[in-house]
């Protein structure tokens, strides 16, 4: 018997994970973000830059801040320092 | 020999029930809500005028301008059937319901009380009566006992020696095989239309072109049918129904009515200690319609709280707003299923309860419910690129 080639085994679909999302931020002067997605920032923990594949056609600069918001709930946001933007990977 | 007793177009019997007038009528069932718009069974009359079931109901209007649509009346529909069942078994027949309209018994238990097989399948036929018009069919296989039925005329029986199945199968046509529309269409364009034709092919060849359900159709068309019929447990008769004064379409107040009915039935007194495994929610519905949802739960249980978690969701499918709600306990086991482990699971234990969990989730969720994270590139300063999320299919 042959097996049908039409199985989900053979088109499993695949995402990536802690891919980017959308998110809306207010900045401070500096950069550091002062509200995120409308609820306020406490804290900012720790704060770092991301500047990798700049050899090739899609280079990557990125802002990252981990911060604590007024609820209590952590994220990590970053701004996209390429095509502007921002993007959360955690939380939000 | 396995009986068959069929009802053709059942679904439409019962809704005419409340108005026979439309049975000599071009009529047929409407779709239900929300489903595609294609026919139910139809009326003698309505065929007649070349309206066909599984028709788009814009053709059929257009073949019969004057044609009917008779609303689903599912609760009258089940309750009907029911009944008929019910008429069965007080024959001594142990009965086991295939859909609606369908049933099937094993004839040895009753040969012998109403003196022969064709003796018990007209009992059988007296005790549905006349006025559903069943026809009978025996053989020694279940298969081919509901292609006799579907052969026979209303009130007729049609016995099939074991000899005699291959050579009575073969003519008949393949729409009676359990072969989904598109596999039956391949078949037709390649010129196989009857049961005999599909019988003649290699059962191999079948099984490479149309898999697994071509094949089971293939045994099925050579009167290979090992499909054994076991009589039903008798359903709990445990009903509780709340009336309301106005018809209801607030979900919060049928809810609310609800939990009512879960109290009720869970402190009715002939559950005793017994758990639910089989419950069904039926609703009147404002204009004459009805609704209903049956639901087997997948481990007995006798919680009210799990029972209104169970059951809630359904009342967002009403259709249209409730006059009457009813829940019925379909079926109660003595036991809950549920056992104190002594040794904690391991191994091959562990992730078979795994496995079967994970099978579940998806089976609730959908394709890509369930998925492995796969490291791709974990050395990578970028957070998407490390890992992937790859849907499990095993």
């Amino acid at each position: 018997m042959v097996a049908d080639s039409g199985t989900a085994g053979t088109a499993r679909r695949a995402g990536r994970l802690n891919a980017p999302r959308p998110v809306h931020v207010e900045p401070e002067l500096d950069g550091a973000p002062r509200r995120v997605n409308r609820r306020g920032v406490a804290l900012v923990r720790e704060e770092w830059r991301v500047v990798d594949r700049w050899w090739t056609e899609e280079p990557v600069h990125r802002r990252y801040f981990d911060v604590v918001l007024e609820g209590g709930e952590n994220a990590v946001v970053y701004r996209d320092e390429e095509a502007g933007g921002w993007f959360s990977q955690r939380g939000v | 020999m396995v009986a068959c007793i069929l009802i053709p177009g059942f679904e439409l019997r019962a809704a005419l029930r409340a108005r026979p007038s439309l049975a000599l009528r071009p009529a047929a069932l409407a779709p239900a809500e929300g489903e595609e718009p294609l026919l139910g069974p139809v009326t003698a009359a309505a065929e007649a005028k070349g309206v066909k079931p599984g028709m788009r109901m814009g053709e059929a209007l257009a073949t019969c301008p004057e044609l009917v649509l008779v609303d689903q009346d599912p609760s009258a529909a089940e309750q009907a059937w029911e009944e008929i069942l019910r008429r069965l078994e007080d024959c001594g027949i142990a009965v086991e319901s295939g859909d609606l309209g369908c049933v099937y018994f094993e004839t040895r238990g009753v040969e012998r009380l109403y003196g022969g097989v064709e003796a018990a399948l007209r009992r059988a036929l007296a005790a549905v009566g006349s006025a559903w018009d069943p026809r009978a069919g025996a053989a020694g296989r279940r298969f081919a006992a509901l292609a006799a039925a579907n052969v026979a005329r209303p009130g007729q029986v049609l016995i099939v020696a074991d000899e005699r199945t291959r050579e009575f199968l073969a003519p008949l046509p393949l729409a009676l095989l359990p072969l989904a529309e598109q596999r039956r269409r391949e078949l037709e364009e390649l010129g196989v239309r009857k049961v005999g034709e599909l019988a003649g092919l290699p059962g191999g060849a079948v099984a490479e072109r149309l898999g697994p359900d071509g094949r089971r159709a293939w045994s099925l068309a050579r009167g290979r049918d090992r499909g054994r019929v076991r009589g039903r447990r008798a359903p709990a008769e445990i009903v509780e129904t709340l009336e309301f004064p106005e018809a209801v379409g607030n979900e919060l107040t049928l809810r609310r009515a609800l939990a009512v009915l879960v109290e009720r039935l869970l402190g009715r007194s002939e559950r005793g200690e017994r758990f639910l495994r089989k419950v069904a929610l039926s609703a009147t519905l404002v204009g004459g319609g009805s609704w209903r949802r049956q639901l087997t739960l997948r481990e007995p249980f006798a919680e009210a709280g799990r029972l209104r978690t169970a059951l809630g969701p359904k009342l967002a499918e009403l259709p249209a707003p409730v006059l009457k709600l009813k829940l019925e306990a379909l079926e109660l086991t003595e036991s809950g299923g549920q056992q104190l482990a002594l040794v904690r699971p391991e191994g091959d234990e562990l992730h078979g309860m795994l496995r079967e969990g994970l099978r579940q989730v998806k089976a609730s969720t959908g394709e890509g419910g369930v998925c492995t994270v796969v490291e791709v590139a974990p050395w990578s300063r970028i957070p998407e690129q490390r890992a992937l999320l790859v849907a499990r299919d095993d």
